[in-house]
């Protein structure tokens, strides 16, 4: 980042906000199973269970701040082992689509002509396709749901946007004179991608990259919640949603937590995402 | 953080504008938050208070998942048999003490030949909904559709004991030799060998009938499962229409044989979930409820305004974790006695205070001859538990996890309260979930489901129900098993059929008393618990009781109408985070 972006962004507050924000959801999926005072899965019947058999509320228990879940599980060291979840995935699964995303973008973008033409199919087809559907269906079909299978399953879904913006940033670049020049001068291929293309394209990535990690969190989310994600008993945020619904209308709170979690990571994301897309590119 | 120097002027307009806008939002949220709807605490209408029974009105209830068919051959699951009890009626019922009761029948059968015949009167002025009278041909016929092969109901095993079901069942001969229509109005059965259970089979919805002609037409018209979906039969109310799905409604049979019906019409809601249905029901856009959620369910035991418009009963099912007995590592009887000494079964007590009972055997609490001092019955014990390990083979636990099938969010819910247990004695449970449909299809074949949630809902109120059905090994089949443990036992099988045979109550009662303690110490089913029902029901909803054999009764029922609001005085606030 140049210093003139770099005041850019200092000076949207918005993005200052969303980074906070991205540092603490990330420090929590950083550092969350340590600080878990207990272990996430072990049930406490005896002690955070109320007599009609719902979970005792925050501050009943000493040393269980949050109270207890469904199963009289410690809430707060779900919450904080499911943050470990849930942005693994949210990270992973962005990854991928990163790799594949640019990978190609640049191929076709840099090849040009029929490779183009099919590349850029492709990423229609996979465009059109119904995003949480397909999702569901791939799920079903690996029958083995688990972290690394939804990494994979989102990563392969969404690499299209940014496959499309790699590739006009590198037809962009193609034709500037030093890359051209580098060209002239015989150096290989991969070479002139790496060293001089690349480069041109990696500001808008970062900020896509950043907004797609935000849409990975809802998706995980969404996919725990319709029991598609995470194996039970492992926390996720989303699976979290999906087992205190049954109790939301008395226990509300066991909802609020994980809602509010979630809710937070995907804005914080989504700041600091705007705020780089307007630090890179001041024309928008 | 420092910030720029602004370059903006002191606009007064600008702020005032904002300030505006600050406050519509915030007088918008208040308004939503002051009307936010709150639950009513009491029942929101009441009666109009006719001492007498009423004629009239809708009566709404509703199911948590799909109804899969209203042809009574094929009705082998709660919500099927539900709707099938206000569209047919056979030759014999229950009343509500459980006692068998003529319906189509003139009277209860006369036996002969020590238990083997049994000879049927029929009512006169039975009629069927299209109007056609009800005779011995009719219930005949339909006994043989419903046997037959190319039917493929799965009610056949209740009938093979009559005299040559088994060989029209294979296709050997033209028709069932044990059945004998006497005259227009006499039918008799003829059976193998003495059947104790014989009279509840025909009490089953499987043997209710239905119109030849009406069948046959369909049936050439659109296929073997349109009876499923135009369905005439000779029960209380007819058939009006049928949303796939969403509902399905009935209106009142005017010539039906015994009293009218007092409901107009009835409507079954599908595909309500349990907080939805609670919700609905709360606020009165449903009049009974069965099941409500685990919220509802505390609320409403604790409400006082509700108390006299609700009843919890035990229910006559069993839940547990069967245990595939072909398996490894299941074939080995320490493992599964392992398992079932390893659950802790209070816990699940404690999580649902009234609405479960730790379970030890599979007979229910209210079927004789249930046993809560049973020397052999399944509880926890954890040095037991290692101690089974040990004896297996296994002291330091299983080197591969298990693979649990489970059905859906609830039995995950129940998985993860014993995947703690079991890990205990060193068994890891992996969850697999499936819907319904393939649970039932996958794990009726032998050798491919390790361990699955399983559970049983009794048809009729006798042990056979139980044991015959999910443990004999006659109830093993390459599809569609029964007996989805793959449990062998050729000392129970004897015990078994001798107790079906046997006339003498006491003595039969001790044969199954005697297998019921041989399947709590083989266990094939780790049990985990009995179920409490709950139904609720508005008001005005009367004539409404939990009847011990149908789940959902509601034939009985009328309406109070017309139905008077409560005042609003009773709402109370949402709870605290």
């Amino acid at each position: 980042m140049d210093s003139r972006a770099f005041r850019r962004f200092r000076r949207n507050k918005g993005a200052l906000v969303g980074l906070f924000l991205v540092i603490f959801v990330t420090a929590l999926g950083l550092l969350g199973p340590w600080l878990a005072p207990y272990d996430p899965v072990e049930q406490f019947t005896d002690r955070l269970l109320l007599a009609n058999g719902l979970p005792a509320g925050p501050g009943v228990e000493p040393g269980h701040w949050l109270g207890g879940d469904i199963l009289a599980r410690d809430e707060l060291s779900r919450l904080l082992s499911g943050a470990r979840v849930s942005m693994l995935v949210a990270y992973l699964a962005t990854a991928l689509a990163v790799l594949i995303g640019v990978a190609l973008g640049l191929l076709s973008g840099y090849v040009g002509g029929r490779t183009d033409t099919y590349l850029m199919r492709l990423v229609d087809v996979v465009l059109s396709m119904p995003f949480l559907l397909i999702a569901i269906v791939m799920q079903r079909v690996f029958d083995a749901p688990g972290i690394w299978t939804i990494c994979i399953v989102l990563g392969v879904l969404s690499w299209t946007t940014l496959a499309r913006v790699t590739r006009a940033k590198t037809m962009e670049a193609r034709e500037l004179d030093y890359i051209q020049a580098a060209r002239a001068l015989g150096l290989r291929h991969f070479r002139i991608l790496a060293r001089h293309v690349l480069p041109n394209v990696v500001g808008p990535i970062i900020a896509i990259a950043t907004i797609m990690v935000a849409r990975m969190i809802i998706a995980e989310s969404a996919l725990s919640f319709l029991n598609l994600g995470v194996r039970p008993p492992t926390a996720s945020w989303g699976s979290m949603l999906n087992e205190s619904q049954s109790l939301l209308l008395g226990l509300p709170r066991l909802t609020v937590y994980p809602a509010l979690l979630i809710s937070m990571a995907v804005f914080g994301f989504n700041l600091f995402g705007e705020g780089l897309r307007d630090a890179f590119d001041p024309k928008d | 953080m420092h910030s720029t120097p602004k370059t903006d002027p002191w606009r007064p307009a600008r702020w005032l504008s904002f300030g505006l806008a600050a406050l519509a939002v915030a007088l918008l949220l208040g308004w939503v938050i002051a009307h936010f709807p709150k639950a009513p605490i009491g029942p929101r209408y009441v009666g109009a208070g006719h001492p007498s029974p009423q004629s009239g009105g809708t009566l709404v209830f509703s199911a948590g998942s799909n109804i899969h068919t209203l042809d009574p051959h094929f009705a082998y699951d709660t919500l099927s048999t539900a709707a099938c009890r206000l569209l047919y009626d056979g030759l014999l019922d229950y009343d509500y003490d459980g006692n068998m009761i003529p319906s189509l029948a003139a009277e209860l059968p006369t036996v002969s030949d020590a238990g083997r015949a049994f000879r049927f009167e029929l009512r006169h002025g039975i009629k069927f909904h299209n109007g056609r009278e009800i005779t011995a041909h009719d219930i005949s016929w339909s006994l043989h559709r419903l046997l037959s092969k190319s039917t493929g109901s799965p009610g056949y095993p209740f009938y093979k004991s009559i005299v040559g079901a088994p060989a029209y069942h294979r296709g050997e001969a033209k028709r069932i030799e044990g059945i004998r229509v006497v005259d227009d109005k006499t039918i008799e059965f003829q059976l193998d060998e003495a059947d104790q259970t014989f009279l509840n089979a025909l009490a089953m919805p499987f043997a209710y009938p239905l119109p030849k002609e009406h069948v046959e037409e369909l049936e050439a018209a659109e296929g073997l499962d349109a009876v499923g979906r135009h369905p005439i039969g000779a029960g209380p109310f007819a058939f009006s229409r049928w949303e796939r799905g969403v509902q399905v409604e009935f209106r009142r049979f005017e010539d039906y044989w015994a009293p009218r019906a007092r409901v107009d019409r009835m409507v079954f809601l599908e595909n309500i979930s349990p907080d939805v249905a609670s919700a609905r029901f709360r606020n009165g856009d449903l009049d009974v409820i069965h099941r409500p959620s685990k919220v509802n369910r505390l609320f409403m035991r604790e409400s006082k305004a509700w108390a006299p418009y609700r009843a919890e009963v035990p229910s006559p099912s069993v839940y547990a974790i069967g245990l595939n007995c072909e398996l490894p590592p299941f074939d080995n009887v320490h493992v599964r006695r392992a398992v079932a000494f390893a659950i802790d079964r209070s816990k699940l007590e404690r999580l649902n205070p009234g609405e479960v009972l730790a379970a030890g055997q599979v007979l229910p609490p209210m079927l004789a001859p249930h046993d809560p001092e049973l020397p052999t019955r399944q509880r926890f014990d954890l040095q037991r538990a290692k101690k089974e390990m040990r004896l297996a083979g296994f002291p330091d636990g299983l080197s591969e996890p298990i693979t649990l099938w489970v059905r859906g969010e609830g039995d995950v819910r129940g998985a993860q309260l014993f995947q703690q247990d079991l890990k205990e004695i060193g068994i890891e449970i992996d969850l697999k979930m499936v819907s319904f449909a393939t649970y039932l299809k996958e794990t009726g074949k032998p050798r491919v489901a390790q361990a699955a949630f399983t559970g049983w809902h009794q048809d009729f109120p006798d042990p056979s129900n139980f044991m015959d059905i999910l443990f004999h090994s006659r109830s093993i089949h390459p599809v569609n098993s029964e007996n989805r443990s793959f449990y062998r036992n050729p000392k129970l099988d004897a015990i078994l059929d001798a107790a079906r045979a046997e006339v003498d109550r006491e003595k039969r009662l001790a044969l199954y008393a005697e297998a019921n303690a041989i399947l709590a110490d083989d266990a094939p089913w780790a049990f985990l618990s009995y179920a409490v029902d709950m139904f609720a029901w508005q008001p005005y909803v009367k004539g409404f009781q939990p009847h011990p054999v149908w789940l959902n009764e509601y034939r009985n029922v009328w309406l109070d109408l017309p139905r008077k609001r409560v005042g609003q005085g009773i709402y109370e606030g949402g709870a605290g985070l």
